[in-house]
């Protein structure tokens, strides 16, 4: 089997800004595949970067060995054709010219369309079932008229990789369920490669086999569902609690965000401190106070990306000069804002030298039988000279302290108010 | 595919709507005499508007597909004001009293250097957008108009009264060896944006769709600007600016014979050439001996007659 695509260390961006990291998968010919990902992931940038209109910055793409910039316009429209999300014309073409408008790169600039090419627009009208839209301009057809139109228009390129770019996220279940259908058929029979973006985690459970999920760039899962769509994977990635059921019947996969599961306002009244830094605590604190709870957090240091939103969401902070070990009297200071708190969180941050004394606000709280939630494992992050963080840890954990991983799970475990 | 006689009534009827043309003239109506100069004069002025009406028509369409734009004209990139103020600077150093390719080489020269100070403009990171193209053609049209004002208000009054007629567009083309050269633009630039045709469809869907359907988006809408400016710059520098052909018509050929620019292109420059020619014959026998600048007519004449058709087709062509 040949590889259809293949990215290697690929890093693409827009001026100075990365947006893929690193990026690495190969595709082989015939696959159907959905890459998935919460907005701002690099899904647009990954397809723009296949599609030839982004050069990577560093890395190598190659699509049936050519890398997209080295391709003719002729040769890349041969081999890739895409469906967007949304196609406009001011033009009043009519459909039949519309799908025609595929076969552009194969016409030459002289000739009109022969009887090859009417041949084929004609066939691929028949596949999507337009056929009898052929006179009517596509400005007056519904969503699901024009998605088929666009999607016969890339069919007349004859490509052998089609990619879907949210082709179905405007159109009702119906008419989604019918252009999928059609790529699905497409995939089954004629044996083209479909690489779709989607938000919808379902559609895509429903026709794909392999999953490629992205998150801040970066490949977090390649694989099959029971792969990529588990409820830790996705509800990490999405930052909301997931469920996954598979459907006793048709083995099919069901992919919806559960409630989250504290409540509105569940937090009135209950104070949390978190012992955070360098961006760890940024997603829960806002969670937090979205929840209603009453948040305090340090030791900080100035300047920290944290201390930053703790500053815009009016979290009650106790700081450090920028870059500073946390000195006693800020601990002290931290350790009286922390007494009235009825849990600790201890957010996902190395701790080093420098900000080890942190967990002894944790340790402290612990003595006072307060509940503390420690994110992950510390020994992992640990860059203290003797281990210093893995002891504590050790001993807050022996003393009844709970471990937790990703926001969904630390928020059940809060207490609530009644 | 439904076939339309449209077309070919256009093409078919325009030899004998030129020589109707030919029929009309301050002197008198009829033909005159193939030796006498009342028949040269004639004959040099509707060659003349029919190649800038032409001109104009071809580049409208052209500029309306690359910008995506209903609004977009053969002016919009600064054409018009780069072109006015080389004409107002020829005359003004009067150059134009030296020979008669001073003013439309001067218009010309001005006007491609306007185009390329545009795109300077709105090159950004080795990429053009449209938007940046028509927001740079409108400052620097700005810039321009104001210099030409600057112009105007310091010209005497014999410059003056040949700088307004023509900024009104002037059909009174005094040399043949102008009216050749700036038909030989015209006559090579339009087939050349006829073979950006099936380029120009894709480009309607928008750059990027372009680009997956295998179009060389850069270099065709680059070309396509190139082209479109350099044809409306050759009219411009033979008969002054003539406004609403480039606009208008254009939009009326699409009701009439739909998008698909390999027919647009062709019959909207027969289109715009007939038009002008048959503005022209009116402007210069409605009040005759007078004659009245073409420019002042174009929108005269054409505004009811094309409104007429564009209600009449409202089912067709530019989005409702």
């Amino acid at each position: 089997m040949k590889t259809a695509i293949e990215f290697k260390n690929v890093s693409c961006g827009y001026h100075s800004t990365t947006v893929l990291d690193n990026i690495n998968f190969q595709i082989n010919e015939g696959e159907m595949i959905a890459v998935l990902g919460p907005n701002g992931a690099g899904k647009t940038t990954l397809f723009k970067a296949l599609t030839g209109l982004l050069r990577p910055t560093t890395g190598i793409i190659n699509i049936f060995s050519n890398p997209p910039h080295t391709l003719s316009a002729q040769k890349r429209s041969a081999l890739i054709a895409v469906v967007p999300q949304e196609l406009e014309t001011p033009m009043a073409f009519n459909v039949e010219e519309i799908v025609m408008l595929g076969r552009t790169a194969s016409l030459s600039r002289w000739a009109t369309p022969n009887r090859e090419d009417h041949r084929i627009v004609e066939r691929c009208m028949v596949y999507t079932d337009i056929a009898d839209l052929r006179d009517r301009p596509l400005s007056e057809l519904s969503g699901g008229e024009k998605q088929r139109a666009i999607v016969a228009m890339a069919l007349a390129q004859e490509p052998k990789i089609i990619l879907l770019d949210e082709a179905t996220s405007h159109l009702d279940m119906n008419h989604r369920f019918e252009v999928m259908q059609i790529a699905k058929r497409l995939n089954s029979e004629e044996g083209v490669t479909v690489l779709m973006c989607s938000h919808d985690l379902n559609l895509a459970a429903e026709f794909c086999d392999r999953f490629l999920l992205l998150d801040h760039g970066r490949v977090v899962a390649n694989g099959s569902s029971s792969d990529v769509l588990t409820e830790r994977i996705l509800s990490d990635v999405y930052h909301c609690d997931v469920r996954v059921q598979q459907h006793v019947g048709s083995g099919s996969v069901t992919i919806s965000p559960a409630h989250r599961l504290t409540p509105t306002r569940a937090g009135q009244g209950i104070r949390v401190h978190l012992v955070a830094g360098g961006g760890s605590g940024e997603e829960l604190m806002r969670r937090l106070i979205l929840a209603g709870y009453e948040v305090s957090c340090g030791v900080l240091n100035n300047g920290d990306s944290d201390t930053e939103i703790a500053h815009a969401l009016g979290v009650k902070t106790t700081l450090e000069a920028p870059f500073s070990p946390i000195s006693n009297e800020a601990l002290q200071r931290s350790l009286e804002a922390a007494s009235s708190a009825d849990v600790i969180i201890v957010c996902d941050v190395p701790f080093g030298p420098g900000n080890v004394a942190n967990l002894k606000i944790a340790e402290h709280a612990g003595r006072q039988k307060k509940p503390v939630l420690i994110a992950g494992s510390i020994e992992k992050r640990d860059y203290t000279h003797n281990k210093a963080a893995s002891a504590i840890s050790t001993k807050l954990l022996a003393a009844g302290a709970r471990t937790w991983h990703g926001i969904p799970e630390v928020m059940k475990q809060l207490p609530q108010s009644k | 595919m439904k076939k339309s006689i449209t077309p070919w009534l256009i093409v078919l009827s325009a030899p004998a709507i030129l020589f109707a043309c030919m029929l009309f003239g301050p002197s008198g109506y009829g033909l005159p005499g193939t030796d006498s100069g009342a028949f040269i004069l004639r004959l040099n002025r509707v060659i003349a508007g029919f190649v800038v009406g032409a001109a104009l028509a071809c580049a409208g369409v052209v500029l309306q597909a690359l910008l995506r734009n209903p609004l977009a004209e053969p002016y919009v990139l600064g054409v018009s004001s780069g072109a006015g103020l080389g004409a107002a600077l020829a005359i003004l150093t009067g150059l134009t009293a030296i020979t008669a390719f001073a003013l439309p080489l001067s218009a010309f020269i001005m006007a491609i250097a306007t185009l390329a100070l545009v795109c300077a403009l709105a090159r950004q990171g080795g990429r053009t957008s449209v938007y940046a193209l028509v927001i740079s053609g409108v400052i620097v049209s700005a810039v321009f108009s104001s210099l030409l004002m600057f112009l105007t208000s310091r010209a005497k009054e014999h410059e003056l009264h040949t700088i307004i007629w023509w900024m009104l567009g002037n059909m009174g083309v005094n040399s043949v060896g102008v009216l050749r050269a700036c038909s030989l633009i015209i006559l090579l630039g339009i087939p050349l944006a006829w073979i950006l045709a099936r380029d120009l469809n894709a480009l309607t869907l928008g750059k990027e769709m372009a680009h997956h359907l295998g179009v060389r988006t850069d270099i065709v809408v680059t070309l396509g600007l190139v082209v479109a400016t350099l044809i409306s710059a050759a009219a411009v520098s033979m008969t002054g600016l003539i406004g609403f052909v480039g606009l208008i018509v254009p939009h009326v050929m699409r009701k009439l014979v739909g998008p698909d620019h390999r027919r647009l292109i062709p019959l909207a420059a027969i289109g715009g050439g007939l038009f002008l020619a048959v503005c022209d014959a009116i402007a210069r026998t409605i009040i005759k001996p007078e004659i009245i600048p073409v420019g002042v007519m174009t929108a005269l004449v054409g505004g009811p007659f094309f409104i007429a058709i564009l209600r009449a087709r409202r089912k067709q062509g530019w989005i409702e």
